[in-house]
């Protein structure tokens, strides 16, 4: 899973649907843990586009 | 470092509820990941009366934008419905219409509670993370939390998780699982200066190209400036690139962008355990089919405050006597949540041009006040939507 912090506006919509919760929320920050199998379920919640998607999405 | 309660979380489900645990002389500790409660906004701001009667207090201009009489309903095919005037909204599930109610400023509003929340005696920690619970022989007894890179536990009797709907203390204790993404509203929002538009009514959109799997809404602030946002649900493109499209062509300009992921499958299955309760978006506190959950989770987080109370005065603050919160809030809201998401799931089904005809039955039977043989006559028109029908009854 891509991460694009400079599209990332931290409402932790992807931590709530990460099946296998390697997403955590710092005050200003997303963080990856280990162990994404690019299942993109945090791509279809995130709705500034962080994560993964194509920059045609905006 | 010991406290009675421990609330994670300095939103409205958090403020309130140490707002009322401190009233009732608990030491509470208040924590928030944000540097300023309040920011950023990931909510429309619209609210009923009843959230002012929860929390006794008197609605002030400083947080109040607009009062709103009532909300136009705008299908598919541009067919407008007056939502008040039809009675179209949840009056039979304990669920306050939303059509009339307020806008809310919400970074001064959930400011007010907090320092409503300090004055009464609730210490609060900004720019503080709970990364962790506190677990002692299965009950909960504090949080591990970190502020300005510093790790500390922070000990208390009872931990409440308002946390927001990633509900990180919620899977901790055991409570809740990841959601499934068709149960997020992915929500974009922009506050807008320059649109036209009456200060007193809101107003919603419907169909797949606006908003697919959910509703474009314009929240007035006054008459300079409205929110207008929308939520989307397991769609082909993100809630940000829907909100650029539908405000293009607009003559205004955005002073603000909120996001936000919304709860919308209901309450959670349990909402304590030993030495915690669930509170807010965590608790899964939201209305499924507006995604409005205010003056909810005021009530539940109010209920919250005083459970604590109780327990920390009976010295048992086992899940047997937390549990009283779960019945409480459940006996006034869950019927209507539970109703609301079926009726959701129902409407999940509609196409664009089922929602055109629904309205124009609507607009055109008005006047003759529904009659069955109009209902009958629609229903022979569009067979496919008896069965819907039939499920939302």
């Amino acid at each position: 899973m891509e991460y694009k912090a400079d599209r990332c506006g931290y409402c932790a919509a992807c931590v709530a649907v990460c099946p296998h919760e390697i997403l955590k929320q710092d005050e200003n920050e997303i963080i990856i843990i280990e162990g994404c199998d690019d299942c993109g379920k945090c791509t279809i919640v995130c709705p500034l586009g962080a994560l993964n998607q194509e920059e045609d999405y905006l | 470092m010991k406290y009675d309660v421990i609330v994670v979380g300095g939103r409205i489900g958090g403020s309130v509820s140490s707002l009322i645990a401190s009233q009732n002389d608990l030491d509470v500790l208040m924590i928030e990941k944000r540097q300023e409660i309040g920011t950023p906004v990931q909510c429309a701001g619209g609210t009923t009366y009843s959230t002012f009667k929860t929390l006794d207090m008197k609605p002030k201009k400083k947080f109040i934008c607009s009062e709103i009489k009532g909300a136009m309903a705008h299908a598919p095919d541009g067919r407008e419905i007056n939502i008040f005037e039809y009675g179209l909204m949840v009056d039979n599930l304990n669920i306050e219409s939303p059509s009339k109610g307020y806008v809310l400023d919400r970074k001064i509003f959930d400011k007010h509670l907090a320092i409503q929340s300090a004055k009464a005696g609730t210490d609060i920690m900004v720019k503080t993370t709970a990364k962790d619970l506190i677990i002692k022989d299965g009950r909960v007894c504090g949080v591990v939390a970190k502020h300005l890179g510093k790790t500390m536990e922070i000990h208390a009797d009872i931990v409440i998780a308002a946390d927001g709907v990633e509900s990180n203390i919620a899977r901790l204790a055991g409570l809740e699982n990841p959601k499934k993404p068709k149960d997020i509203g992915s929500c974009a929002q922009f506050e807008l200066v320059g649109l036209d538009v009456d200060p007193q009514w809101l107003h919603f959109y419907f169909g797949r190209e606006i908003a697919p799997g959910g509703y474009l809404w314009i929240f007035p602030k006054g008459e300079d400036s409205a929110n207008l946002g929308l939520g989307v649900r397991s769609s082909k493109n993100t809630a940000y690139h829907y909100l650029k499209k539908f405000t293009a062509n607009l003559d205004a300009t955005p002073v603000e962008l909120n996001i936000g992921g919304v709860p919308l499958s209901g309450p959670i299955g349990k909402t304590f355990t030993d030495g915690l309760m669930v509170v807010g978006d965590a608790a899964g506190q939201v209305d499924p089919i507006t995604g409005g959950g205010i003056h909810i989770v005021t009530s539940c987080a109010k209920i919250a405050g005083e459970v604590a109370a109780e327990a920390i005065k009976m010295e048992d603050t086992s899940a047997k006597t937390l549990q009283r919160y779960d019945v409480l809030w459940r006996d006034k809201f869950e019927d209507g949540l539970k109703t609301s998401l079926k009726y959701r799931r129902a409407a999940d089904k509609l196409s664009d041009k089922d929602m055109n005809a629904l309205a124009e039955y609507l607009v055109t039977n008005h006047s003759e006040k529904f009659s069955k043989l109009g209902a009958v006559k629609f229903l022979g028109k569009h067979p496919h939507l008896l069965k819907l029908i039939k499920e939302f009854l």
